[in-house]
């Protein structure tokens, strides 16, 4: 591409779970729009996203909110250099519909494709809100169906520490939400109910704690507070909801704050970003930010609109994966199980 | 006024090139290859077999339900998103209608057959009459079984098509005397007929809106269903003069 990189746009699509998304960024830092449609009203009443439900909002919003991100953006349609688009991991129905429309939007632009993994996309949400961010640095993946460690090297140079190995952070708040009938989503009915609970009321145990496991574990966690609740009312005992939330949340916690400390001085990075849905987690970025704090270590975490699904950290991603030469050919297809994994490109 | 067809509503991926008077191309596979990675080299593939630069198209034809929840949207998402980007009218055609442009002659009751799940399918019957295509019963959800055994007391010979005959009732259920299975290559959909539905259709100025589109579904997603079972005060409080 003969333009000045800082003059690249960008259209970016987002359809994995049940936000559509589109933005429009100049250049890798510059956001011009980003439009989110989110479904949450709608799954509310079912107690979580219905996959078919999502896909078939999908598939009526997602021109509207492509069209009024590039009106937004103050940019024509034909001004776009590229389209930036999730492919995974996410709900394969949901995935699909952005998928097939920003394959026809690059086709009949007649522009470059680049299809863009959503757990790179929420690390890259960080370029975004700290302009300054540079690699290296550590980067603490927790989102619905993910916890990781990665050790951002370059723009497109990742190397995994190490990750879940079987329920994510983001699934045990959501199970532990429902057994507790609170309602979707039920990760900041949590995160709001731990905040006026003891968190200390409740020893509920932590997994994989060893010195060097980057690895982690929620299922244990995850068990151990249903089986608290299920012995509680057993005994006839009305539930002390703050209590067990803010017990169970500092188990969590604890084990986060512990490995990514840990890996941030083993590998020396100055520098911590936290990523993903549950970033928006309050009482972990408040731990994260005192533990930095006390360590001397830079800590970023996204704006809260950057937290959730979007379409402008898809946007950063396909930008520097484009620098990279990291495109996709019209047979992209979506990948619902897509993982985090090594790169360097 | 050329235009570009497209249906992924069974396991069938076409699309075609058409006018009004010819079809130019058409590319029509059943090798269960997934929609999503072929369906636009398919298209990219098409518009250069029939010479047609994309920019040259005046329209798009889509196959728009019933069918395949999810074929259906990978159609309409990269239709819509060409129509929209190329700024091209666009129009929904139905996928039943569609099939029944395979057997355009009279005397003979088409009836087809959409795989609608759980031994399911959504049915239309029609009837060609002065070469014009007359509907005899709406489409409906019906059991595939009963569907077959209620052609059997139709006045005429019946010819089924669509893919829940190519699954479930080729080689599987006793036909009724006078009902026959449509050959294998007049038995699922294909794009030139949705492309010589569309065409008229544009050229008569029927425009869907590209915005708002959406297929059409006839059926509700299960979780709905199930969530109206359980709680029918609700349901009678929502939608009081709907039939479920």
């Amino acid at each position: 591409m003969e333009k000045n990189e800082k003059e690249i746009l960008t259209l970016a699509v987002e359809s994995s779970c049940d936000e559509t998304s589109a933005a429009v960024l100049k250049g890798g830092r510059t956001v011009l729009s980003n439009i989110i449609s989110t479904q949450i009203p709608v799954h509310q009443k079912f107690g979580g996203v219905v996959p078919e439900i999502a896909s078939r909002k999908h598939i009526v919003n997602i021109l509207p909110v492509v069209d009024e991100a590039v009106r937004q953006a103050g940019i024509r349609l034909q001004d776009i250099d590229q389209v930036a688009v999730t492919y995974g991991p996410g709900l394969v129905g949901a995935l699909l519909v952005g998928v097939s429309a920003a394959k026809a939007l690059a086709f009949s632009l007649d522009v470059p494709l680049i299809g863009v993994n959503h757990l790179e996309g929420h690390i890259f949400a960080n370029f975004l809100s700290a302009p300054d961010l540079e690699p290296p640095f550590m980067a603490l993946v927790v989102s619905g169906g993910h916890t990781a460690l990665v050790d951002v090297r370059g723009y497109n140079h990742f190397h995994m520490m190490g990750q879940t190995r079987d329920d994510a952070a983001g699934e045990a708040f959501d199970k532990i939400a429902r057994v507790m009938g609170l309602p979707y989503p039920g990760g900041p009915r949590i995160d709001a109910l731990a905040a006026r609970g003891n968190a200390m009321a409740i020893d509920f145990p932590q997994a994989l704690t060893e010195k060097g496991n980057y690895e982690f574990s929620f299922s244990g966690l995850k068990s151990a507070v249903l089986n608290y609740i299920n012995s509680e009312k057993m005994k006839g005992h009305a539930l002390n909801q703050p209590d067990i939330a803010a017990s169970f949340q500092r188990s969590v916690i604890e084990v986060l704050v512990g490995k990514a400390f840990q890996a941030v001085q083993e590998t020396g990075r100055s520098t911590l970003v936290l990523a993903g849905g549950v970033a928006a987690n309050s009482g972990l970025e408040q731990r994260l930010r005192e533990a930095a704090e006390k360590r001397g270590v830079r800590f970023c975490y996204p704006d809260r609109i950057l937290c959730t699904d979007n379409a402008a950290m898809i946007g950063c991603r396909g930008f520097y994966q484009s620098l990279a030469g990291g495109f996709s050919d019209l047979y992209l297809n979506a990948v619902p199980g897509l993982s985090l994994t090594d790169r360097n490109e | 006024m050329s235009i570009l067809a497209i249906d992924t509503a069974t396991q069938v991926s076409s699309v075609a090139v058409a006018d009004e008077n010819r079809l130019l191309a058409e590319l029509t596979m059943q090798a269960r290859l997934t929609h999503s990675e072929t369906l636009m080299p398919h298209i990219q593939q098409v518009l250069r077999m029939a010479s047609m630069p994309k920019e040259q198209l005046d329209g798009i034809a889509v196959s728009i339900g019933p069918g395949s929840f999810t074929g259906l949207r990978i159609g309409l998402a990269a239709a819509k998103a060409m129509a929209y980007a190329l700024d091209l009218p666009i129009v929904g055609i139905s996928t039943l209608k569609a099939l029944a442009c395979h057997y355009p002659v009279s005397g003979v009751r088409i009836v087809c057959m959409l795989d609608a799940q759980k031994g399911n399918a959504y049915v239309e019957s029609y009837r060609w009459e002065a070469g014009r295509l007359v509907t005899l019963q709406p489409v409906r959800v019906m059991n595939i079984v009963e569907a077959v055994e209620s052609c059997g007391r139709a006045a005429e010979p019946v010819v089924l098509l669509g893919d829940a005959v190519q699954k479930k009732v080729r080689g599987k259920i006793e036909l009724p005397q006078g009902v026959t299975v449509a050959p294998p290559h007049l038995l699922m959909p294909r794009a030139a007929c949705t492309a010589m539905l569309g065409v008229a259709e544009l050229a008569a100025g029927h425009r869907d809106p590209v915005m708002s589109m959406e297929p059409v579904y006839i059926r509700r997603s299960e979780a709905e269903v199930l969530w109206e079972k359980r709680h029918p005060e609700a349901v009678r409080k929502e939608r009081p003069a709907e039939e479920m």
